[in-house]
Formats: C-alpha cells, sequence, structure tokens
C-alpha cells in the first residue's frame, strides 16, 4: 500500500527528465566530481552527452536518430544485458525486452532512493545512510525480495 | 561477453546521477548506501529477468520480450512501472525505426560506408 505511493509518483517526470538530461549533464557531471568520489570513471557517462552535444549545432535533426541508446536510457544497455545473461535459463531476450529491463532498473533505483530517504528526513538528517536503505527494504513488500540477497 | 567481474556491475557514476536526481536538492547518499541501492538494482535485474524467463516457459515460449517483461514486473507488484515504460518503449520503437528509416534512405541516396557515423557533416564534406 505505502510502497505504490511512492512507487507512483515517477513516471510524469520521467519524459522531461530525458530531455533536459541533454543539456543538464555536463554542468551536473562537474559538480559530481567537486563533491566526492563517484566519478571514478567519468568518461563511461560524459561521453555520450558530450558527443551528442557536439552534433547539436551541426545537425540538429540528424543528432536525434544517432545513438538512441545513448539519450533513452541513462544505464548501459550492455551492460544491462550481461546480468540478465547470468541466468542459466536465459536463452534470448530481445532488444526491446533488455531496454524494458534497463528502464525498469532506472525506476527502481529512483524509488529506492527516495523510499530510503524517508527514513533519512524522519530522523532529521540530509544524509541517506545504508542503515535507511535497509529500513526501506524490510518495510516494502515489493523489496521482500532482496532479503538476504544483500549481505555478502 | 563478460570479461572481467566489474562488467556485472552498474556503472557507479550512472548510480550516483540516477540517486540525486530522485532526491530532492540538498540531500546526500553515503558511499555504503549508494553501494547498497547499486546491490539492491542488480539484484531487481536478475530477480525481473528469472521471473520472466519462468513466465516466458510457462507460455512455451523461449524468448523475452517486452511484454513479457510488463506482465513480469505486474505480477511482482512493480506495476507502477508499467505505464511509464510503456510510454518509453514506445519512444524507443520510434527511434529505432527512423534510425532504420534513415539509414535505408541514406544507403539509397550515397552509399557511402561512413554516413550513419557522422550524419550531416558527412554530406556537407562531399559537396
Amino acid at each position: 500500500m505505502a510502497s505504490e505511493d511512492i512507487f507512483q509518483t515517477e513516471y510524469s517526470e520521467e519524459p522531461e527528465l530525458e530531455v533536459e538530461q541533454r543539456m543538464e549533464t555536463e554542468p551536473l557531471d562537474a559538480a559530481e566530481a567537486e563533491d566526492e568520489t563517484e566519478d571514478v570513471n567519468p568518461t563511461e557517462d560524459t561521453t555520450p552527452p558530450e558527443n551528442a552535444a557536439a552534433e547539436k549545432p551541426v545537425a540538429t535533426k540528424s543528432a536525434a536518430d544517432h545513438e538512441p541508446e545513448a539519450k533513452l536510457t541513462q544505464l548501459p544497455l550492455g551492460r544491462v544485458r550481461n546480468i540478465m545473461k547470468l541466468d542459466p535459463d536465459m536463452h534470448v531476450a530481445t532488444h526491446e525486452a533488455v531496454f524494458a529491463v534497463t528502464k525498469a532498473v532506472e525506476l527502481f533505483i529512483a524509488s529506492l532512493a527516495r523510499e530510503s530517504y524517508t527514513y533519512t528526513a524522519q530522523s532529521k538528517k540530509k544524509t541517506v545512510q545504508k542503515r535507511d536503505v535497509e529500513l526501506a527494504i524490510s518495510a516494502v513488500d515489493s523489496l521482500m525480495f532482496l532479503d538476504g540477497a544483500m549481505n555478502f | 561477453m563478460v570479461e572481467r567481474i566489474e562488467d556485472l556491475n552498474l556503472p557507479n557514476a550512472v548510480i550516483a546521477r540516477l540517486i540525486k536526481e530522485a532526491l530532492p536538492d540538498g540531500a546526500n547518499v553515503s558511499k555504503e548506501a549508494r553501494a547498497a541501492i547499486a546491490r539492491a538494482a542488480s539484484v531487481f535485474t536478475i530477480f525481473v529477468t528469472s521471473s520472466s524467463t519462468a513466465l516466458a516457459h510457462k507460455q512455451n515460449h523461449k524468448t523475452i520480450t517486452a511484454k513479457d517483461i510488463m506482465q513480469t514486473l505486474t505480477e511482482l507488484d512493480f506495476e507502477s512501472f508499467v505505464p511509464s515504460l510503456s510510454q518509453d518503449l514506445e519512444v524507443y520503437r520510434k527511434v529505432v525505426k527512423d534510425k532504420k528509416d534513415s539509414k535505408a534512405s541514406k544507403k539509397d541516396a550515397s552509399g557511402a560506408a561512413d554516413v550513419s557515423a557522422s550524419g550531416s557533416g558527412a554530406t556537407e564534406e562531399a559537396l
């Protein structure tokens, strides 16, 4: 019940996010680089947006159809496919299926972050701690599958 | 194929950005919390995959489609993801189709192998 409320807030903002992201990526990355170690491999996610931005003035229209994946998902499709392939029973998955899983994982990360943050806010803090994530996992029914998979 | 074990992790920087975008301004995430969310995301991927594999097997098909994923998400109580995903999928299909179409038309027009790489820049040079 409670979980649904939080999980539902997502999709209204998704489409604009994609558009905004193009413009925001560079300043955002610069800001991230300053504030902590999260940019261990910055090349990985700065390159595609830079390419897109570089192409844009030259060919506004055709830039859109060059690298669809780079624009539509933030997580790399190939990486998600590799994880999917860990399942020995999985034979073939269509590109669309991999895309759908990738998008679902992105939504999942956002919802888990938001869910965790409610516990952070409850204890009047600004920084999400591991404890908040664990509390979120044990509180939400649909996250039950994570119990026991998290301690390694 | 998977060459290094790190290839099975989702990229940290992207995870960090996704989390940051989801949280209100001024909120931060500790390193351990981010690692936990990243691990949860990997487990979620495997969970969704194995559930949809099971679903596909039950329906006697081997190839997992986007439809299987949607159905699986609904069964796993993530039906709130579905409307947004359907929208994204439509966009994806359109982009893939446009890409195919423009590739085909470019091939017809010039037959040059490098057009797809550099777009209209190449046509300008050609002129």
